[in-house]
């Protein structure tokens, strides 16, 4: 009868489509040219590990989450001090996302429309999302699971069938040789899509009812990595390293390439709605994984944060004065030295400090 | 939503004022007879249809039996049948008075009625003869009888109006509790079938059946829906509508949580299915529960015809749902925001429609769908003479005079025509009002935002369904959460040989529905496979 509690099935859909959320949206390691997919590879590897690392803290003490880890471990002024890092991380993960949003739209859809009024519903909406707690986004994500799986298969499938593809856009491999693939795996390819699993920390203890945890999240995670090598590489092999490293919206790009027999024309539109899908589930994720955190430090009512934070973020989604800006941060600064402190650096301390003051076995 | 429940609740809980004789504390009844009948005169009053009948042999001395009942509640051959006994009765005996007990049971006996029950107090009495009984006093006992003869003027069993079928059972409920529960006795032949009663409305006292089969509902939804109908104190309940907004789990949502039907096979297939059925006297329709959002799609007839076909219905009246909810928001969309989605030629053709068309597209649609919506609500409401009248203004005047005047464009009347049948498609009457007041809404963000507007317009719906329960079951069951095997009887409907179980969450206990191997046996087949493998 009790049907609220999260399985482990349901954390998992969510997770696969948190990583593909608005990756989609970028071309990954364009720098690497033509070897972007051993780029995205090679980042999605040793995203593997950081993976490994958070679910190896989440298994020392399964039942408590991020912030509480770190309260436990670090005392209750350096823990507070890191969660409230955690928390200033994660409002910003959602208002850059919610910028992304935005300038889509405008962009794609709605160019006449003011961006402000774009971001004020979107927030809005998210905000909603975010009052029904993580257990009924879970579901959400079990709901809209279909569809996003269903669309990009059209797209996989169409994209080959309209004979858009150029396989000699694979080659030369390495032409430069490995070290251009390595500098922009590492770390830019680690840091954004796949370290944002360090969110999941917080969402990992509501996950109860099912089997083996790691093991599912591991091969979920390798699945959608293949993924999105497959997909981030479909943009060069249709567009051309060039034209690919320098289009805002490559895949959007490579979409609207797709025609067949008059009737399959015009897709862009529809998988728009589906970047606006995976943005929604990236932005509520990480504000929900914000107002968890601010409950945990303060005590008041996770419900309580959601206005102020969705002003606050409302607000960081505006920082940046033109998108160009804005992407600059995103993919050079954020990604370098920003992202591994709370992917990494912030984790890794954690876990030498939990196996330090482990209790030993006699 | 919170200024909404403040709204909605009112400040302070003034306690009701009882004024109904029924309700209130009992007393017993009084030994003397014309005490009694004094009692009953002046609660009663004067009604023309209340009737008091003192058995006497002189016209001067009252007798010592009096019978009471009210004329149209019951029926005139079973009521002469027990005056005769009475009167023989009393000619037969010269005093009552002698001992209490042997006196009520000697009577008792000789009445040729099956359900007779003896009443004690003074409320009691009054509440008997309101329902139809003919209560029986005698003089010097403080306990009266009360003998069941309902009777009167009740309508026949008919076909249901609503939810009709192709293939199936043709009978509906009518407004006839008794009869509704027979109608599902004849179903259902089992001892599990349980009933539990209850008396609601201060002033209707209006009977409220829950029906389950015991084993197949789970027993924390039946004790959920007792503490729910038990909690219910108000004056009056004349339809299952009072009930459904009484005890529905979320009071404000715009989604029906309890489903209601006229058919009693509907009735003892949800029952089977483990859901619980709530009868209320004065009306055909029942109320099921729990009930999830899919089952507004099902009718009784998709588990009648073949399964495949019944899948396909299914398939095909969910699309119709997704047209009703989403097809003039879209149009509005794409005609006002998104023209290159549109295949060239497409585009000029709308474009040259809408060349002469005044109102911008967002206007046109809302008027559109405001005077559809104003015809519909007439076809209902108006007398059924008129009928072709209204059908005639309807389909020429607004359709292709409008068109034909340049006020409105071809393809919003093929539209707004095509929303309005695919929302008659959906089975259930209360979601296919649901999909109407949404559409709205969504049509205004389409005409905000386009796209855009549409999904931050569905977005909050869906967070809304997911998060619905009904009776402790998530709406969206199977879907979500995912169930497996409640997918046999989701979008396609399996054969009945395979539907092995019945639905997890919402069946109880017992949940396999049929032995194993029923998938069919042809023996004629079996044995001339068999026959190459005898001559070797």
């Amino acid at each position: 009868m009790n049907q609220n509690i999260t399985r482990v099935s349901e954390l998992i859909i969510c997770l696969v489509l948190f990583e593909v959320g608005s990756t989609t949206l970028f071309l990954l390691g364009g720098e690497a040219k033509q070897d972007a997919w051993l780029a995205v590879l090679i980042g999605a590897l040793l995203g593997l590990f950081l993976l490994l690392l958070h679910l190896a803290i989440h298994r020392q003490n399964p039942s408590l989450d991020l912030f509480l880890l770190f309260r436990r471990y670090m005392g209750k002024y350096l823990g507070t001090c890191i969660n409230l890092m955690f928390v200033g991380y994660f409002t910003y993960e959602t208002s850059r996302n919610l910028r992304d949003l935005g300038e889509l739209t405008v962009m794609t859809l709605l160019n006449q429309t003011p961006m402000w009024i774009i971001i004020l519903i979107t927030i809005l909406v998210i905000s909603n999302n975010v009052r029904y707690g993580p257990e009924i986004f879970f579901l959400i994500c079990v709901v809209l699971f279909p569809f996003m799986l269903f669309t990009y298969m059209v797209i996989g499938i169409l994209i080959p069938a309209s004979g858009l593809i150029h396989y000699d856009f694979m080659f030369p491999i390495l032409e430069n040789g490995l070290k251009p693939v390595l500098k922009t795996a590492i770390p830019d390819i680690v840091s954004f899509p796949f370290g944002q699993t360090v969110l999941f920390l917080v969402f990992y203890p509501l996950a109860t009812k099912g089997r083996n945890l790691s093991r599912a999240v591991i091969i979920s995670y390798i699945v959608v990595a293949l993924f999105l090598t497959l997909f981030n590489q479909l943009n060069i092999l249709v567009l051309g390293p060039k034209i690919a490293a320098n289009s805002t919206l490559p895949l959007l790009e490579t979409v609207q390439l797709i025609q067949l027999a008059e009737v399959f024309e015009r897709m862009d539109a529809l998988f728009i709605m589906i970047l606006f899908l995976g943005l929604g589930i990236k932005m509520t994720a990480f504000f929900n994984g914000a107002v968890i955190g601010l409950e945990r430090i303060t005590g008041v009512r996770s419900k309580k944060w959601i206005l102020p934070l969705g002003a606050i973020i409302l607000g960081l989604s505006f920082l940046s004065p033109n998108y160009t800006y804005h992407m600059e941060i995103g993919r050079v600064v954020a990604v370098k030295y920003w992202w591994p402190i709370f992917q990494f650096v912030l984790p890794l301390l954690l876990f030498v400090i939990m196996l330090i003051r482990k209790p030993k076995k006699k | 939503m919170h200024w909404m429940k403040t709204i909605l609740k009112p400040a302070k809980r003034r306690p009701l004022k009882n004024t109904n004789p029924i309700t209130q504390t009992p007393e017993p009844i009084n030994s003397s007879l014309p005490h009694t009948l004094t009692l009953l005169h002046k609660i009663l009053g004067d009604s023309p249809d209340f009737i008091m009948r003192n058995f006497s042999d002189s016209p001067s001395e009252p007798g010592p039996i009096a019978i009471c009942y009210i004329e149209g509640l019951i029926e005139q051959n079973l009521l002469s049948d027990l005056m005769e006994a009475l009167i023989a009765e009393q000619a037969s005996k010269t005093s009552f008075t002698s001992d209490v007990h042997s006196t009520i049971n000697a009577l008792k006996q000789k009445i040729p009625t099956g359900n007779i029950k003896i009443i004690h107090a003074e409320n009691q009495m009054i509440a008997a003869i309101l329902a139809g009984n003919v209560v029986i006093l005698v003089d010097g006992v403080q306990v009266a009888l009360a003998a069941s003869i309902q009777g009167g003027i009740r309508r026949a069993v008919e076909e249901p109006t609503t939810q009709t079928v192709i293939r199936g059972p043709k009978e509906g409920f009518t407004e006839e509790l008794s009869t509704n529960i027979t109608l599902l006795r004849r179903k259902l032949r089992t001892p599990d079938l349980k009933f539990a009663s209850r008396n609601i409305g201060r002033y209707t006292q209006t009977r409220v059946v829950l029906a389950y089969i015991e084993g197949l509902a789970q027993p924390e939804v039946i004790e959920e829906a007792k503490k729910r109908l038990e909690s219910i104190d108000t004056d009056s309940i004349l339809e299952s509508g009072y009930i459904e907004e009484f005890i529905q789990d979320a009071p404000l949502s715009p989604f029906p949580t309890l489903l209601n039907t006229e058919r009693p096979d509907t009735v003892a297939g949800s029952l089977l299915d483990g859901q619980i059925a709530i009868f209320i006297d004065g009306t055909p329709f029942v109320l099921l529960a729990p009930v999830t959002f899919i089952k507004f799609f099902h009718s009784s007839e998709d588990y009648y015809q073949r399964y495949d076909i019944s899948s396909f219905l299914r398939i095909i009246r969910l699309f119709s749902f997704l047209i009703a909810l989403l097809l003039p928001s879209l149009y509005i969309a794409i005609t006002t925001f998104h023209q290159e989605m549109l295949p060239t030629t497409l585009l000029i053709t709308l474009a040259s429609q809408r060349e002469g068309t005044p109102f911008p597209a967002l206007l046109e649609a809302l008027i559109m769908e405001l005077i559809f919506e104003v015809i519909r609500e007439a076809g209902v409401r108006m007398p059924r003479v008129i009928g072709p009248a209204i059908s005639i203004v309807g389909a020429l005047v607004i359709g292709q005079a409008a068109v034909q005047a340049g006020l409105v464009s071809a393809a919003m009347v093929i539209v707004v025509s095509f929303t309005a049948i695919s929302n008659f498609v959906i089975p259930s009457f209360n979601m296919a009002s649901t999909v109407r007041l949404i559409r709205f809404f969504l049509m205004l963000m389409a005409g905000m935002l386009g796209l855009f507007g549409i999904l931050a317009g569905l977005i909050p719906i869906l967070f809304h369904l997911v998060a619905l329960q009904s009776f402790g079951v998530r709406y969206l069951t199977p879907f979500a959460p995912f169930t497996k095997s409640n997918m046999k009887d989701f979008f396609i409907r399996v054969p009945w040989w395979a539907m092995k179980t019945r639905p997890n969450g919402i069946s109880g206990p017992n949940k396999t529905r049929q032995a194993p191997h029923q998938y069919p046996v042809n023996s004629a087949k079996k044995e001339r496979c068999d026959e190459p493998n005898k001559q070797k």
